[in-house]
């Protein structure tokens, strides 16, 4: 190598890493500014050195409701998960080893429909049937995006289970159900955690549906975290707060299924 | 990866038949995930398409009367449905224009062994993971226009009077195309990412060997072989950017006016919080067959080229 491609390569890097720490500015604020006190908060030019206050969680947190909708949030997007992973499991075994290729046309129209083509029809019915508020509309419309994103991630990972071991199976006198509850899911165990973590951030994140289906006993964080910001003030510390306590369960679940992470995008929730 | 998902998309566009004795045990096996996704899925868009044939409102008692296709007609009469249709495909064009050029960039500069970056790969999936809309209020605050950090910046570079970003009705869409971009510019160049690192090293070899500038060989070779993959990140961009509506809602409500409504938001506006459910339901199907369109536009781009 040259000195002059060496020192590009070194200048390529510097510039990498300037980017990216860049992007994380909004994170490093969300956090910085949960910390500080309203007067460090409106402070300009803004403080990066400040004397640091949990004030802002304990005011999160004083407030019963928030541990409520932390609750409702984990009810239904385990919920959802949960639900999409049983429904979705046999299903992509159907695909992968069948291949069944009618569900395709259903993953595509769910990864191009806009959400409130089904929200709205979901809505009035859900209103009808008296289900508005409660859990279970809230977790059969989050099935709209958990059951396809189960289904897509599930195919790739039986696909690279060798047949042979489900042959034996089947050969030994081993059932299809039997084959795939004894088999398949022991051996695309890590497949499936790292499934059911990409639809709980997918369910965890989602914000129309919870918006329309839930109530003020049902509210989930991304509803309830606009009550932060009132007609006539913003309580700005809090705000940060609770955007941190949302947020960073999901950042660090993500890292765990940070090579999975694009392919369940791609294959995506329904994300408007 | 992708190219799975590319084929996948494919073979649904051109389905092929084959004729074979059928064998019931897959198809009890995908039973329990058809009948859910009749429910949540079929049926609603069924009634979609029943409720925007009539005038359709909640409250009240007034029944729902069939008007058959007045509400589609009367969309094209209503100025602020045809301003958001315009200003989202100016949303959508603006998104394309950043995200890619910006996650290719990202992609090129990170397709070098360098210290720090699988670190770095990591760190770039937590804007497009994170909960949009407590990124999207954390943003709200950074653009403050009076104690915001993005006017210190700016004034640290000399800019003393930077835009009122939000609000201002002619910086508002751009600033949340910036946003949007921020989010979702890292999956660009993931995508990218994983296609740099699929290609074949020989014809690179070839090219500098021949004496090929690093432009030549960007423009002749990585970009033509990189357009399936580019495709597939635009197709991936392309439905999202239509169907934007999280971070609008809660960073601006369609405003300052209605100048940041974009069709979905306005989509949720009309039926939801107007109660023209039939209406509303109109706008739904126009949204869909545009993002449909657009996407099987795509698809044929791809085949052709």
């Amino acid at each position: 190598m040259t000195r002059g491609a060496g020192l590009r390569h070194v200048g390529r890097a510097i510039i990498a890493w300037l980017v990216v720490l860049g992007m994380m500015l909004p994170f490093l604020w969300m956090v910085l500014g949960s910390f500080k006190t309203a007067r460090d908060f409106l402070s300009f030019p803004p403080v990066w050195l400040f004397r640091p206050t949990l004030h802002n969680y304990a005011e999160v947190f004083a407030d019963n409701a928030f541990l409520r909708y932390v609750l409702n949030s984990t009810i239904v997007a385990a919920g959802s998960t949960g639900l999409g992973l049983l429904l979705g499991i046999p299903a992509a075994y159907a695909m992968a080893r069948w291949r069944r290729t009618a569900m395709g046309v259903v993953l595509l129209a769910a990864r191009m429909a806009p959400g409130i083509a089904f929200l709205i029809p979901i809505f009035v019915a859900c209103l009808e049937l008296h289900l508005v508020g409660g859990y279970t509309s809230l977790i059969a419309s989050h099935l709209i995006f958990t059951l396809p994103l189960a289904v897509w991630m599930m195919v790739g990972f039986i696909e690279a289970v060798p047949v042979e071991i489900e042959q034996a199976a089947l050969i030994d006198g081993c059932s299809v159900l039997g084959t795939l509850v004894r088999i398949v899911v022991p051996l695309t165990r890590q497949g499936i955690a790292a499934t059911a973590i990409l639809a709980f951030i997918a369910s965890w994140n989602n914000f129309l549906f919870a918006l329309v289906l839930s109530n003020d006993a049902t509210k989930t964080l991304p509803v309830a975290i606009l009550g932060y910001i009132g007609y006539n003030s913003i309580q700005w510390g809090a705000l940060m707060a609770a955007a941190s306590i949302i947020t960073i369960p999901v950042l660090a679940l993500a890292l765990c299924v940070q090579r999975y992470i694009v392919r369940g995008l791609v294959s995506g929730a329904v994300t408007g | 990866m992708v190219a799975l998902v590319w084929r996948q998309m494919v073979q649904i566009a051109s389905p092929r038949r084959r004729v074979r004795r059928r064998n019931w045990t897959p198809d009890l096996l995908l039973a329990p995930a058809l009948v859910a996704i009749a429910a949540v899925m079929g049926f609603p868009l069924v009634y979609l398409c029943y409720m925007s044939l009539h005038k359709w409102s909640l409250i009240g008692y007034a029944a729902p009367a069939f008007v058959g296709i007045d509400n589609f007609t009367a969309l094209l009469a209503d100025d602020r449905f045809v301003q958001s249709l315009f200003r989202t495909l100016y949303f959508t064009a603006l998104g394309l224009a950043t995200n890619l050029p910006a996650g290719l960039g990202i992609a090129l500069l990170l397709n070098r062994e360098f210290f720090g970056r699988d670190v770095l790969r990591a760190l770039l999936i937590f804007p497009m993971v994170a909960t949009p809309v407590a990124m999207g209020l954390v943003w709200v605050v950074m653009l403050d226009p009076s104690l915001g950090i993005v006017r210190y910046l700016f004034k640290l570079i000399g800019v003393a009077n930077p835009p009122l970003w939000l609000s201002d009705t002619n910086w508002v869409v751009p600033t949340l195309v910036l946003v949007d971009a921020w989010m979702w510019t890292p999956m660009v160049a993931l995508i990218c990412s994983a296609g740099l690192a699929a290609l074949p090293v020989e014809p690179f070899e070839a090219a500098t060997v021949d004496g090929a500038s690093a432009w030549q060989r960007f423009r002749y070779l990585t970009l033509p072989l990189l357009m399936p993959i580019l495709l597939v990140a635009v197709m991936l961009r392309l439905m999202d950017l239509l169907k934007v509506i999280d971070i609008v809602y809660v960073m601006t409500g369609g405003g300052p006016g209605h100048a940041s409504e974009t069709i979905n938001l306005y989509n949720y506006l009309v039926a939801l919080s107007y109660d023209k459910i039939g209406y509303g339901s109109a706008v739904a199907l126009v949204l869909f067959a545009l993002v449909l369109l657009a996407t099987l536009c795509l698809i044929r781009l791809r085949r052709a080229t």
